[in-house]
Protein backbone atom coordinates (compact mmCIF):
# COMPACT_ATOMS: atom_id res chain seq x y z
CA UNK A 1 0.00 0.00 0.00
CA UNK A 2 1.57 3.18 -1.13
CA UNK A 3 0.32 6.59 0.77
CA UNK A 4 -0.26 9.94 -0.88
CA UNK A 5 2.52 12.21 0.69
CA UNK A 6 -0.06 14.67 1.73
CA UNK A 7 -1.46 12.08 4.08
CA UNK A 8 2.37 11.58 5.21
CA UNK A 9 2.67 15.49 5.75
CA UNK A 10 -0.50 15.35 7.42
CA UNK A 11 0.40 12.79 10.11
CA UNK A 12 3.74 14.29 10.26
CA UNK A 13 1.82 17.85 11.46
CA UNK A 14 -0.26 16.01 13.65
CA UNK A 15 2.70 14.57 15.78
CA UNK A 16 4.96 17.87 15.68
CA UNK A 17 1.90 19.91 16.79
CA UNK A 18 1.16 17.22 19.60
CA UNK A 19 4.37 17.55 20.65
CA UNK A 20 4.94 21.62 20.44
CA UNK A 21 1.38 21.75 22.71
CA UNK A 22 1.78 19.47 25.77
CA UNK A 23 4.73 19.91 28.17
CA UNK A 24 3.81 16.77 30.66
CA UNK A 25 6.77 14.08 30.14
CA UNK A 26 4.23 11.07 30.34
CA UNK A 27 1.80 12.85 27.60
CA UNK A 28 4.69 13.19 26.02
CA UNK A 29 5.91 9.80 26.03
CA UNK A 30 2.70 8.82 25.45
CA UNK A 31 2.99 11.07 21.69
CA UNK A 32 6.42 8.88 20.71
CA UNK A 33 5.41 5.70 21.31
CA UNK A 34 2.36 6.53 18.79
CA UNK A 35 5.55 8.00 16.62
CA UNK A 36 7.65 5.29 16.32
CA UNK A 37 4.01 2.88 16.10
CA UNK A 38 3.49 5.34 12.89
CA UNK A 39 6.85 4.98 11.80
CA UNK A 40 6.58 1.45 11.96
CA UNK A 41 3.39 1.22 9.93
CA UNK A 42 4.79 3.74 7.43
CA UNK A 43 7.66 1.83 7.00
CA UNK A 44 10.34 4.07 7.68
CA UNK A 45 13.46 2.96 9.08
CA UNK A 46 14.24 3.71 12.67
CA UNK A 47 17.95 3.09 12.15
CA UNK A 48 18.34 6.81 12.01
CA UNK A 49 16.56 7.07 15.54
CA UNK A 50 19.19 4.96 16.98
CA UNK A 51 22.18 7.71 15.64
CA UNK A 52 20.84 10.17 17.78
CA UNK A 53 21.73 8.43 20.86
CA UNK A 54 25.38 9.82 20.31
CA UNK A 55 23.86 12.92 21.36
CA UNK A 56 22.84 11.82 25.27
CA UNK A 57 25.77 13.91 26.67
CA UNK A 58 23.85 16.83 25.14
CA UNK A 59 20.80 15.88 26.92
CA UNK A 60 22.74 15.59 30.46
CA UNK A 61 24.21 19.07 29.57
CA UNK A 62 20.25 20.13 28.64
CA UNK A 63 19.10 18.83 31.97
CA UNK A 64 21.29 20.43 34.16
CA UNK A 65 20.93 24.10 32.80
CA UNK A 66 17.41 23.40 33.03
CA UNK A 67 18.09 22.99 36.76
CA UNK A 68 19.70 25.83 37.38
CA UNK A 69 16.60 27.82 36.50
CA UNK A 70 13.86 25.46 37.49
CA UNK A 71 13.32 26.05 41.44
CA UNK A 72 10.75 23.84 41.77
CA UNK A 73 11.40 20.23 43.09
CA UNK A 74 13.48 18.49 45.70
CA UNK A 75 17.00 19.20 45.28
CA UNK A 76 19.55 16.06 44.52
CA UNK A 77 23.05 17.65 44.18
CA UNK A 78 23.54 21.41 45.61
CA UNK A 79 26.79 23.39 45.70
CA UNK A 80 26.08 26.31 48.33
CA UNK A 81 23.07 27.98 47.21
CA UNK A 82 23.21 26.61 43.88
CA UNK A 83 20.85 23.60 42.89
CA UNK A 84 22.41 21.26 40.62
CA UNK A 85 20.13 18.77 39.97
CA UNK A 86 16.07 18.68 41.22
CA UNK A 87 13.35 16.53 40.21
CA UNK A 88 11.25 18.65 38.80
CA UNK A 89 13.81 19.52 36.48
CA UNK A 90 15.03 15.88 35.55
CA UNK A 91 11.14 15.51 34.47
CA UNK A 92 11.41 18.51 32.29
CA UNK A 93 14.90 17.70 30.63
CA UNK A 94 13.31 14.08 30.27
CA UNK A 95 10.30 15.77 28.32
CA UNK A 96 12.44 17.85 26.43
CA UNK A 97 14.48 15.07 24.87
CA UNK A 98 11.08 13.19 24.36
CA UNK A 99 9.80 15.90 22.33
CA UNK A 100 12.91 16.11 20.15
CA UNK A 101 12.54 12.60 19.06
CA UNK A 102 9.02 13.31 18.20
CA UNK A 103 10.21 15.90 15.77
CA UNK A 104 12.90 13.99 14.68
CA UNK A 105 10.63 11.15 13.89
CA UNK A 106 8.09 13.64 12.38
CA UNK A 107 11.34 14.43 10.21
CA UNK A 108 12.01 11.11 9.47
CA UNK A 109 8.35 10.80 8.12
CA UNK A 110 8.97 13.72 5.78
CA UNK A 111 12.39 12.61 4.80
CA UNK A 112 10.86 9.45 3.80
CA UNK A 113 8.93 11.14 0.88
CA UNK A 114 9.89 11.70 -2.46
CA UNK A 115 10.90 15.27 -2.85
CA UNK A 116 9.36 15.38 -6.40
CA UNK A 117 5.95 14.69 -5.04
CA UNK A 118 6.33 16.34 -2.06
CA UNK A 119 6.88 19.81 -3.67
CA UNK A 120 4.08 18.33 -6.34
CA UNK A 121 1.78 18.11 -3.03
CA UNK A 122 2.54 21.89 -1.88
CA UNK A 123 1.93 22.95 -5.61
CA UNK A 124 -1.24 21.05 -4.76
CA UNK A 125 -2.60 22.70 -1.61
CA UNK A 126 -2.07 25.98 -3.60
CA UNK A 127 1.43 27.05 -2.05
CA UNK A 128 2.90 29.44 -4.88
CA UNK A 129 5.11 27.55 -7.20
CA UNK A 130 7.85 30.26 -6.64
CA UNK A 131 7.97 29.55 -3.52
CA UNK A 132 7.94 26.06 -3.85
CA UNK A 133 10.61 25.97 -6.45
CA UNK A 134 12.94 27.94 -3.95
CA UNK A 135 12.49 25.45 -1.42
CA UNK A 136 13.48 23.09 -4.13
CA UNK A 137 16.45 24.94 -5.04
CA UNK A 138 17.42 25.07 -1.36
CA UNK A 139 17.44 21.46 -1.01
CA UNK A 140 18.58 20.44 -3.94
CA UNK A 141 21.79 22.53 -3.53
CA UNK A 142 22.56 21.31 0.66
CA UNK A 143 24.76 18.34 -0.48
CA UNK A 144 26.40 20.20 -3.24
CA UNK A 145 27.49 23.13 -1.18
CA UNK A 146 28.55 20.94 2.13
CA UNK A 147 30.39 18.76 -0.64
CA UNK A 148 31.96 21.83 -2.04
CA UNK A 149 32.87 23.42 1.34
CA UNK A 150 34.37 19.94 2.53
CA UNK A 151 36.86 20.08 -0.86
CA UNK A 152 37.76 23.77 0.26
CA UNK A 153 38.80 22.70 3.58
CA UNK A 154 40.54 19.64 2.38
CA UNK A 155 42.73 21.67 -0.34
CA UNK A 156 43.35 24.56 2.06
CA UNK A 157 44.91 21.58 4.69
CA UNK A 158 46.68 20.15 1.80
CA UNK A 159 48.62 23.70 0.63
CA UNK A 160 50.04 23.36 4.39
CA UNK A 161 47.62 24.81 6.72
CA UNK A 162 47.15 22.46 9.88
CA UNK A 163 43.68 23.81 11.15
CA UNK A 164 44.57 21.97 14.58
CA UNK A 165 47.76 24.34 14.84
CA UNK A 166 46.85 27.44 14.07
CA UNK A 167 46.76 30.12 15.81
CA UNK A 168 43.94 32.43 16.79
CA UNK A 169 44.62 35.42 15.79
CA UNK A 170 44.95 33.78 12.19
CA UNK A 171 41.48 31.63 12.72
CA UNK A 172 39.51 34.31 11.07
CA UNK A 173 41.96 34.52 8.12
CA UNK A 174 41.74 30.82 7.17
CA UNK A 175 37.51 30.95 7.72
CA UNK A 176 37.96 33.88 5.32
CA UNK A 177 39.50 32.08 2.94
CA UNK A 178 37.02 28.72 2.87
CA UNK A 179 34.13 30.84 2.89
CA UNK A 180 34.69 33.19 0.44
CA UNK A 181 35.18 30.81 -2.58
CA UNK A 182 32.28 29.05 -0.87
CA UNK A 183 29.66 32.65 -1.12
CA UNK A 184 31.36 33.66 -5.15
CA UNK A 185 30.59 29.97 -5.96
CA UNK A 186 27.10 30.22 -4.68
CA UNK A 187 26.72 33.70 -5.88
CA UNK A 188 27.82 32.23 -9.53
CA UNK A 189 25.72 29.32 -9.60
CA UNK A 190 22.40 31.55 -8.62
CA UNK A 191 23.56 34.06 -11.47
CA UNK A 192 24.46 31.27 -14.07
CA UNK A 193 20.70 29.20 -13.01
CA UNK A 194 18.68 32.34 -13.55
CA UNK A 195 20.07 32.71 -16.95
CA UNK A 196 19.83 29.05 -17.20
CA UNK A 197 16.03 28.93 -15.97
CA UNK A 198 15.29 31.47 -18.49
CA UNK A 199 16.46 30.51 -21.45
CA UNK A 200 14.79 27.05 -21.01
CA UNK A 201 11.50 29.07 -20.53
CA UNK A 202 10.56 29.14 -16.59
CA UNK A 203 7.96 30.92 -15.70
CA UNK A 204 7.39 31.30 -19.51
CA UNK A 205 3.26 30.41 -19.04
CA UNK A 206 1.74 30.82 -15.88
CA UNK A 207 0.91 27.04 -14.77
CA UNK A 208 3.81 23.91 -15.68
CA UNK A 209 2.15 20.85 -16.01
CA UNK A 210 4.40 17.44 -13.83
CA UNK A 211 5.73 14.42 -14.46
CA UNK A 212 5.38 12.83 -11.91
CA UNK A 213 1.37 12.78 -11.10
CA UNK A 214 -0.06 12.15 -7.20
CA UNK A 215 -4.12 11.26 -6.22
CA UNK A 216 -5.30 10.56 -3.18
CA UNK A 217 -6.64 7.11 -2.97
CA UNK A 218 -9.46 5.99 -0.78
CA UNK A 219 -7.38 4.93 1.71
CA UNK A 220 -5.57 8.26 2.05
CA UNK A 221 -8.68 10.05 2.96
CA UNK A 222 -9.54 7.46 5.69
CA UNK A 223 -6.24 7.75 6.98
CA UNK A 224 -6.39 11.62 7.22
CA UNK A 225 -9.93 11.02 8.64
CA UNK A 226 -8.87 8.49 11.34
CA UNK A 227 -5.29 10.36 12.67
CA UNK A 228 -7.42 13.82 12.72
CA UNK A 229 -10.00 11.89 14.77
CA UNK A 230 -7.56 10.22 17.07
CA UNK A 231 -5.80 13.52 17.67
CA UNK A 232 -8.82 14.93 18.45
CA UNK A 233 -9.58 12.59 20.70
CA UNK A 234 -6.20 12.07 21.87
CA UNK A 235 -6.62 15.96 23.37
CA UNK A 236 -10.12 16.03 24.79
CA UNK A 237 -8.60 12.60 26.85
CA UNK A 238 -5.55 14.49 28.29
CA UNK A 239 -7.38 17.43 28.89
CA UNK A 240 -9.82 15.46 31.28
CA UNK A 241 -6.92 13.88 33.04
CA UNK B 1 68.03 20.35 -5.79
CA UNK B 2 67.65 16.59 -4.35
CA UNK B 3 64.58 16.14 -3.11
CA UNK B 4 62.65 13.58 -0.24
CA UNK B 5 61.24 10.92 -2.32
CA UNK B 6 57.98 9.57 -1.05
CA UNK B 7 56.33 6.35 -2.07
CA UNK B 8 52.97 5.50 -2.27
CA UNK B 9 51.98 1.68 -1.69
CA UNK B 10 47.97 0.66 -2.05
CA UNK B 11 47.08 -2.86 -0.64
CA UNK B 12 43.93 -4.29 -2.23
CA UNK B 13 42.11 -1.17 -1.50
CA UNK B 14 38.51 -0.84 -2.42
CA UNK B 15 36.18 2.21 -1.62
CA UNK B 16 32.22 2.40 -1.98
CA UNK B 17 30.04 5.92 -1.69
CA UNK B 18 27.70 5.35 0.90
CA UNK B 19 24.14 4.74 -1.14
CA UNK B 20 25.59 3.25 -3.53
CA UNK B 21 26.05 -0.55 -4.65
CA UNK B 22 28.91 -0.99 -6.62
CA UNK B 23 32.63 0.14 -5.17
CA UNK B 24 34.52 3.09 -7.06
CA UNK B 25 37.46 1.35 -6.37
CA UNK B 26 37.82 -1.90 -6.09
CA UNK B 27 40.92 -4.48 -5.00
CA UNK B 28 43.29 -1.89 -6.15
CA UNK B 29 46.72 -3.07 -5.70
CA UNK B 30 49.65 -0.08 -6.85
CA UNK B 31 52.93 1.27 -6.02
CA UNK B 32 54.34 4.61 -6.79
CA UNK B 33 57.96 5.90 -6.07
CA UNK B 34 59.00 9.13 -6.69
CA UNK B 35 60.92 9.92 -10.15
CA UNK B 36 58.02 7.82 -11.92
CA UNK B 37 55.72 9.67 -14.21
CA UNK B 38 52.44 8.04 -13.72
CA UNK B 39 49.22 8.80 -16.04
CA UNK B 40 45.70 7.53 -14.96
CA UNK B 41 43.49 7.11 -17.95
CA UNK B 42 39.69 5.42 -18.05
CA UNK B 43 36.07 6.19 -19.17
CA UNK B 44 33.69 8.77 -16.86
CA UNK B 45 33.55 7.29 -13.86
CA UNK B 46 35.69 4.97 -13.77
CA UNK B 47 36.65 5.91 -10.39
CA UNK B 48 40.10 7.86 -10.90
CA UNK B 49 39.33 10.74 -9.11
CA UNK B 50 37.99 8.70 -5.99
CA UNK B 51 41.73 6.50 -6.04
CA UNK B 52 43.58 10.13 -5.94
CA UNK B 53 41.72 10.86 -2.96
CA UNK B 54 41.79 7.28 -1.53
CA UNK B 55 46.28 8.24 -1.89
CA UNK B 56 45.92 11.70 -0.08
CA UNK B 57 43.21 10.30 2.67
CA UNK B 58 41.06 12.27 2.21
CA UNK B 59 38.57 9.32 1.68
CA UNK B 60 38.95 6.10 3.53
CA UNK B 61 39.03 2.86 2.20
CA UNK B 62 36.30 0.30 3.37
CA UNK B 63 38.79 -2.17 2.40
CA UNK B 64 42.49 -2.42 2.01
CA UNK B 65 44.98 0.32 2.93
CA UNK B 66 46.84 3.40 1.13
CA UNK B 67 50.53 4.19 2.58
CA UNK B 68 52.71 6.97 2.06
CA UNK B 69 56.01 5.97 3.17
CA UNK B 70 55.14 2.75 5.09
CA UNK B 71 52.67 4.43 7.28
CA UNK B 72 49.28 4.28 6.81
CA UNK B 73 48.25 7.87 5.62
CA UNK B 74 45.42 8.43 7.92
CA UNK B 75 48.44 8.60 10.47
CA UNK B 76 49.62 12.10 8.81
CA UNK B 77 47.56 15.22 9.04
CA UNK B 78 46.21 16.38 6.03
CA UNK B 79 48.69 19.15 6.29
CA UNK B 80 51.92 16.79 6.40
CA UNK B 81 50.34 14.61 3.30
CA UNK B 82 50.15 18.33 1.80
CA UNK B 83 54.14 18.55 2.53
CA UNK B 84 54.36 15.25 0.60
CA UNK B 85 51.56 15.46 -2.28
CA UNK B 86 51.00 18.15 -4.30
CA UNK B 87 47.13 17.91 -5.15
CA UNK B 88 45.02 19.60 -8.27
CA UNK B 89 41.17 19.18 -7.91
CA UNK B 90 39.47 18.27 -11.46
CA UNK B 91 37.55 22.06 -10.11
CA UNK B 92 40.01 24.36 -10.04
CA UNK B 93 37.03 26.65 -8.67
CA UNK B 94 37.06 24.82 -5.17
CA UNK B 95 40.64 25.53 -5.23
CA UNK B 96 41.03 29.29 -5.29
CA UNK B 97 40.14 31.33 -2.10
CA UNK B 98 42.49 34.37 -2.14
CA UNK B 99 42.25 37.45 -3.07
CA UNK B 100 44.77 37.87 -6.27
CA UNK B 101 46.37 35.31 -8.49
CA UNK B 102 49.51 36.62 -6.34
CA UNK B 103 48.32 35.57 -3.41
CA UNK B 104 47.01 32.58 -5.04
CA UNK B 105 50.38 31.28 -5.27
CA UNK B 106 51.44 32.92 -2.32
CA UNK B 107 49.36 30.86 0.15
CA UNK B 108 51.01 27.55 0.70
CA UNK B 109 54.81 29.31 0.97
CA UNK B 110 53.56 32.28 3.45
CA UNK B 111 52.21 29.02 5.44
CA UNK B 112 55.04 27.62 4.90
CA UNK B 113 57.16 30.46 6.51
CA UNK B 114 58.85 31.93 3.81
CA UNK B 115 58.70 35.65 3.18
CA UNK B 116 60.23 38.62 1.82
CA UNK B 117 62.84 38.23 -1.47
CA UNK B 118 62.79 34.52 -1.38
CA UNK B 119 58.96 34.25 -1.29
CA UNK B 120 59.01 37.07 -4.21
CA UNK B 121 61.54 35.48 -6.09
CA UNK B 122 59.35 31.90 -6.13
CA UNK B 123 55.91 33.37 -6.74
CA UNK B 124 57.22 35.40 -9.87
CA UNK B 125 58.98 32.33 -11.22
CA UNK B 126 55.79 30.34 -11.29
CA UNK B 127 53.75 32.67 -12.29
CA UNK B 128 55.80 33.51 -15.44
CA UNK B 129 55.57 29.76 -16.11
CA UNK B 130 52.44 29.77 -17.08
CA UNK B 131 52.36 33.51 -18.63
CA UNK B 132 50.39 34.17 -15.48
CA UNK B 133 52.21 37.47 -14.43
CA UNK B 134 50.15 39.69 -15.99
CA UNK B 135 47.41 38.44 -14.00
CA UNK B 136 48.64 38.93 -10.84
CA UNK B 137 46.52 41.22 -9.27
CA UNK B 138 43.43 40.39 -10.72
CA UNK B 139 40.45 38.29 -8.75
CA UNK B 140 40.99 34.28 -9.30
CA UNK B 141 37.01 33.72 -9.51
CA UNK B 142 36.74 36.20 -12.45
CA UNK B 143 39.73 34.65 -14.63
CA UNK B 144 38.73 32.25 -17.56
CA UNK B 145 38.61 28.96 -17.17
CA UNK B 146 41.60 28.00 -17.96
CA UNK B 147 43.47 30.35 -16.40
CA UNK B 148 41.54 29.49 -13.07
CA UNK B 149 43.34 25.93 -13.78
CA UNK B 150 46.52 27.38 -14.47
CA UNK B 151 46.83 29.54 -11.32
CA UNK B 152 45.68 26.02 -9.30
CA UNK B 153 48.32 24.05 -10.67
CA UNK B 154 51.37 26.75 -10.33
CA UNK B 155 50.20 27.46 -6.47
CA UNK B 156 50.64 23.95 -6.16
CA UNK B 157 53.65 22.90 -8.15
CA UNK B 158 55.06 26.78 -6.46
CA UNK B 159 55.02 24.51 -2.93
CA UNK B 160 57.25 22.04 -4.80
CA UNK B 161 56.46 18.84 -3.35
CA UNK B 162 57.97 15.47 -3.79
CA UNK B 163 54.90 14.02 -5.40
CA UNK B 164 51.82 15.74 -7.59
CA UNK B 165 48.35 14.59 -8.37
CA UNK B 166 46.59 16.59 -11.37
CA UNK B 167 43.41 15.48 -12.28
CA UNK B 168 42.60 16.44 -15.80
CA UNK B 169 45.42 18.87 -15.92
CA UNK B 170 44.92 19.89 -19.73
CA UNK B 171 40.76 19.83 -19.26
CA UNK B 172 40.59 23.71 -20.03
CA UNK B 173 44.12 24.97 -21.01
CA UNK B 174 45.38 26.01 -24.76
CA UNK B 175 47.73 23.96 -26.63
CA UNK B 176 50.28 26.98 -25.56
CA UNK B 177 49.87 25.85 -22.53
CA UNK B 178 49.28 22.52 -22.85
CA UNK B 179 52.92 22.16 -24.02
CA UNK B 180 54.67 24.50 -21.03
CA UNK B 181 53.05 21.72 -18.64
CA UNK B 182 53.70 19.03 -20.67
CA UNK B 183 57.68 20.68 -20.45
CA UNK B 184 57.31 21.88 -16.91
CA UNK B 185 56.35 18.55 -16.04
CA UNK B 186 58.89 16.21 -17.23
CA UNK B 187 61.50 18.70 -15.86
CA UNK B 188 60.15 17.96 -12.64
CA UNK B 189 59.72 14.67 -13.36
CA UNK B 190 63.38 14.49 -14.31
CA UNK B 191 64.29 16.22 -10.59
CA UNK B 192 62.94 13.46 -9.49
CA UNK B 193 59.27 14.94 -8.33
CA UNK B 194 56.81 11.67 -8.55
CA UNK B 195 53.42 12.53 -11.01
CA UNK B 196 50.51 11.13 -11.08
CA UNK B 197 48.37 12.64 -13.99
CA UNK B 198 44.69 11.73 -14.30
CA UNK B 199 43.50 12.50 -17.89
CA UNK B 200 41.64 11.67 -21.04
CA UNK B 201 43.33 13.69 -23.11
CA UNK B 202 45.63 11.40 -25.74
CA UNK B 203 48.28 13.18 -27.07
CA UNK B 204 48.86 14.55 -22.44
CA UNK B 205 49.40 10.85 -21.91
CA UNK B 206 51.66 10.43 -25.07
CA UNK B 207 53.80 13.45 -24.65
CA UNK B 208 54.53 13.01 -21.39
CA UNK B 209 55.60 9.37 -21.40
CA UNK B 210 56.29 7.03 -18.33
CA UNK B 211 53.47 4.45 -17.34
CA UNK B 212 50.08 4.14 -17.67
CA UNK B 213 47.46 2.82 -15.48
CA UNK B 214 43.95 1.85 -17.16
CA UNK B 215 40.68 1.67 -15.12
CA UNK B 216 37.58 0.04 -16.03
CA UNK B 217 34.67 -0.09 -13.53
CA UNK B 218 37.03 0.80 -10.51
CA UNK B 219 39.44 -1.79 -11.27
CA UNK B 220 42.98 -1.40 -12.77
CA UNK B 221 42.84 -3.44 -16.26
CA UNK B 222 46.37 -2.66 -17.76
CA UNK B 223 49.29 -1.15 -17.10
CA UNK B 224 51.89 0.14 -20.21
CA UNK B 225 55.44 1.18 -19.42
CA UNK B 226 56.15 3.47 -22.85
CA UNK B 227 59.07 5.70 -23.05
N1 LIG C 1 30.53 12.03 -3.79
C1 LIG C 1 30.07 10.92 -4.39
N2 LIG C 1 29.02 10.24 -3.86
C2 LIG C 1 28.57 9.10 -4.44
N3 LIG C 1 29.09 8.56 -5.53
C3 LIG C 1 30.14 9.17 -6.10
C4 LIG C 1 30.68 10.38 -5.57
N4 LIG C 1 31.73 10.75 -6.34
C5 LIG C 1 31.81 9.84 -7.31
N5 LIG C 1 30.87 8.87 -7.20
C6 LIG C 1 30.70 7.69 -8.06
O1 LIG C 1 31.88 6.94 -8.02
C7 LIG C 1 32.23 6.49 -9.32
C8 LIG C 1 33.64 6.94 -9.68
O2 LIG C 1 33.69 8.37 -9.69
P1 LIG C 1 35.00 9.18 -10.01
O3 LIG C 1 34.71 10.61 -9.73
O4 LIG C 1 36.13 8.56 -9.27
O5 LIG C 1 35.17 8.93 -11.58
P2 LIG C 1 36.26 9.48 -12.57
O6 LIG C 1 36.97 8.30 -13.11
O7 LIG C 1 37.07 10.53 -11.91
O8 LIG C 1 35.38 10.13 -13.72
P3 LIG C 1 35.65 11.44 -14.62
O9 LIG C 1 36.50 11.01 -15.74
O10 LIG C 1 34.29 11.82 -15.08
O11 LIG C 1 36.27 12.48 -13.74
C9 LIG C 1 31.16 7.03 -10.25
O12 LIG C 1 30.26 5.97 -10.54
C10 LIG C 1 30.48 8.11 -9.47
O13 LIG C 1 29.12 8.15 -9.81
MG1 LIG D 1 37.29 12.56 -12.09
Amino acid sequence: MKLDVRTKLVIAAILSTLAIIYQNAVVLGVVLIITIVALALLKVSLQSFFDFRKLIYLYLVLIVIQSLFIRGGEPLITIGELHLLTTESIIYGIAIILRFLILIGSGLILLSCNLSEMLLAMDRMHIPYEIVFMIQIGIRFIPVLINELSNIFDTIQLRGVDLRKVYKRKVIRVYISIFTPLIYSIWQKAEQLSILLELRGFRRYPTRTYYRTISMGVIDYIIIGLSLSLAVIFVVVISML
Amino acid sequence: MIKPMVNINLNNVSYTYSGRLEPAVENVTLSLDSGEITAITGLNGSGKSTLARLILGLLKPQEGQVCLDNRPVNSYTLAEVGEKIGYVLQNPNQMLFNTTVYNEVAFGLRWKGMKGEELKARCNQYLELFHLWPLRNKLPFNLSEGQKQMVAISAVLALEPSCLILDEPTKSIDTLRKKILIRVLRDIGCLGTGIIVISHDRSFVDALGGREINMVKGKITAYETRR
